[in-house]
């Protein structure tokens, strides 16, 4: 019980620090991960070029199968985390070795699936001619790990929340570091393109599974694998999935997004365009994933004061996290309008998918200083448990506006009318996002600390 | 004086309560269930509200459910654990609903689970909120599909199962203080009660 009590008293200045840069580490962990592979891939000579589109073209499924790692994931992180909390070791290992049933069957069945009909998917979702190769040599290995990949995260999170979070780090840092360093020896120095890339992602995975799955079956712990250590419990699976349907659906919307940006871009600029997007993508996630990272530090503060009714500490933390995400992002529009050449070109060297890139990215950010804004509201308003606010926010900024213009616009500007949908689908969702802050900050004037919190209308 | 642990579970309208304050009286110990939670809301600094809205309800899918904040369903139930425990290990207590004989499984505690036929309930239903029976049926559907998730998404056991209790009894055998008299004398032959 010590964390709730500094939470309502320490400066929100310092506790933001405290609970934000654990979070900022492990996203820019993660998209850094993403950023190393796509430069390295990037810049094999001579096709370079073709299998950074290869790449983008996956991103849908990639997309899919993080929605399929969150379906049994969040489900069970959430029953972990309560068990943990009782102190019930015997039931948690039980539920550790459902993870690792579930995750094998679950796991093993996308693959089966996606490899039987690999090509016709990735055509489907953009591959031409040229890129399909690529395409196809990157996903093979990777659906292959695909078990080890979700397992690998899986049990990173059940590190953490068993109370060892430094050594879940240390483990995300690792397979950043040796990825780093195995790219390039697979793909220049053994000579196997854009296939070394995946082996090289699969190879640190693995080893860093392996090393947590020792540590899980050590008895010294408390938590750890019991015997048999494959178990499959129906009420456990069903309880894990209902749980996770609602991140495996938000995941999926994701994934149907990427799909209509790489068919429409495909279909109005070829895989020049798709390969832009897939440069640009990686740019802005760097930023993106940062304001993310920002707000898992939001969440317990603003909750926690919220429930405790010092409104007053629940506004200065918004607002100070409105402030940095604001700072990332406007960096983002800067980096984005003044120095596309030097961010493209550490991703290719071939001068019309960079000329495409920057054109590209000159239009697709050019709104993107205030969407730090837009996240911090999303995910605030989700603190307060006005969930059905921040799932219309985020929705609204990523789906709602953003795929019927994706579709429509191109009609009349070409391949144009796909970057300007960004911009266009962001300016839609900051006047949602004002008209709600403001509505909510109207209503949090009436209120003095320790008031009851009624007048604000729960769900909105 | 030894120290005295009740944890009572119950169906809707089996008349639980009124046994656990009858116990209560007779024994002249504290029954906690509503006040159980603003004890548990004043101790963390969380308002009581959040609390009532999530008592001995677990929604097994919500849209909340997208997004994890902090103040989780799971957060509340560890909060009011540890005040569930702080009581217990305090004195003399008896408790009504909210999992506590799981909460307190390392502890020596009698659990019990209150049970009646379904037309007995109703009627008691119908008398104590004024409805009519099939809207007390309802009711009393609801409330327990909502006790019994909440109580087997924590603590992955199964609600109103005889082994997850040490003593089952209906209610409307021996009536509510009969029923009271019964768990007393339970408790003598355990040497829990003198």
């Amino acid at each position: 019980m010590a964390a709730p009590t500094i939470l309502g008293t320490e400066k929100i200045g310092k506790l933001l620090k405290m609970y934000a840069v654990p979070g900022i580490i492990a996203q820019t962990a993660a998209s850094l991960y993403n950023m190393v592979d796509s430069i390295f891939i990037g810049h094999i000579p001579e096709v370079g070029s073709y299998a950074i589109s290869g790449l983008a073209v996956t991103f849908p499924l990639m997309n899919l199968s993080v929605a399929l790692g969150t379906l049994v994931g969040v489900g069970s992180m959430t029953m972990m985390s309560v068990l943990l909390g009782q102190k019930n070791y015997e039931q948690a290992g039980k539920l550790l070795s459902n993870v690792l049933s579930l995750n094998i069957i679950i796991g093993g069945i996308f693959t089966l699936f996606t490899l039987t009909f690999l090509d016709p998917i990735l055509r489907f979702f953009g591959a031409s001619d040229n890129t399909l190769p690529f395409a196809r040599d990157y996903m093979i290995i990777i659906l292959l790990g695909n078990i080890i990949t979700h397992l690998y995260f899986g049990f990173n999170g059940v590190i953490r929340a068993a109370g060892n979070p430094k050594l879940a780090m240390g483990l995300t840092l690792f397979t950043v570091i040796s990825n780093a360093i195995l790219d390039p020896v697979f793909i220049y120095v053994l000579g196997m393109g854009i296939k070394g890339a995946a082996i090289a992602t699969v190879l640190c995975q693995t080893m860093a599974l392996s090393y947590s799955f020792r540590y899980l079956s050590d008895k010294k712990n408390l938590l750890h694998f019991p015997r048999p250590i494959f178990q499959l419990n129906s009420r456990i699976a069903k309880q894990s999935m209902t749980v996770g349907l609602g991140p495996f659906l938000m995941n999926s919307a994701s994934c149907i997004v990427a799909l209509f940006i790489n068919q429409q871009l495909g279909r109005y600029g070829g895989d020049l365009a798709i390969g832009s997007y897939g440069i640009i993508n990686r740019i802005t996630f760097m930023f993106i994933m940062i304001v993310m990272g920002l707000t898992q530090g939001l969440q317990p503060i603003a909750g926690y004061n919220f429930g405790a009714r010092q409104y007053s500490r629940v506004r200065e933390v918004f607002i100070l996290t409105t402030k940095w995400a604001t700072l990332v992002t406007t960096l983002a529009f800067v980096v984005s309008e003044f120095l596309p050449g030097p961010a493209v070109s550490l991703f290719t060297n071939d001068p019309e998918l960079t000329e495409n890139a920057i054109h590209g990215i000159r239009y697709m950010n050019m709104l993107i200083a205030p969407v730090g804004f837009c996240i911090v509201v999303g995910n605030f308003f989700q603190c307060l448990g006005m969930v059905k606010t921040s799932i219309f926010l985020s929705l609204s900024r990523q789906l709602i506006f953003l795929v019927p213009m994706i579709y429509l616009l191109p009609l009349w500007l070409g391949q144009d009318g796909v970057w300007v949908s960004f911009p266009i689908s962001d300016a839609v969702s900051v006047l949602f996002c004002l008209f709600f802050i403001i509505r909510l900050f109207r209503k949090f004037k009436k209120l003095n600390d320790g008031d009851d919190p009624s007048i604000l209308g729960g769900a909105l | 004086m030894k120290k005295i642990i009740i944890n009572i579970g119950r169906q809707f309208g089996s008349g639980g309560k009124s046994v656990a304050n009858a116990l209560g009286e007779r024994l002249g110990i504290t029954v906690y269930d509503q006040e159980l939670i603003s004890r548990a809301a004043e101790k963390s600094g969380i308002s009581p509200e959040l609390f009532s809205h999530s008592d001995e309800k677990k929604r097994s899918f919500n849209l909340s459910s997208i997004f994890d904040g902090m103040l989780n369903d799971g957060e509340l139930f560890r909060i009011q654990s540890e005040t569930i425990k702080d009581i217990a290990s305090s004195g003399s207590a008896i408790f009504v609903g909210r999992a506590s004989n799981y909460v307190l499984r390392d502890m020596d505690c009698l659990d019990v689970f209150i049970h009646a036929p379904q037309e007995v309930r109703v009627k008691r239903v119908m008398e104590r909120q004024g409805i009519s029976a099939d809207e007390a049926a309802s009711l009393m559907e609801k409330k327990d599909t909502s006790r019994a998730e909440y109580y087997n998404f924590f603590t992955f056991g199964h609600w109103g199962k005889a082994s997850d209790y040490d003593l089952c009894i209906d209610s409307s055998i021996l009536g509510v203080e009969g029923t009271a008299d019964f768990i007393i004398d339970f408790c003598r032959r355990t040497g829990m009660v003198e």
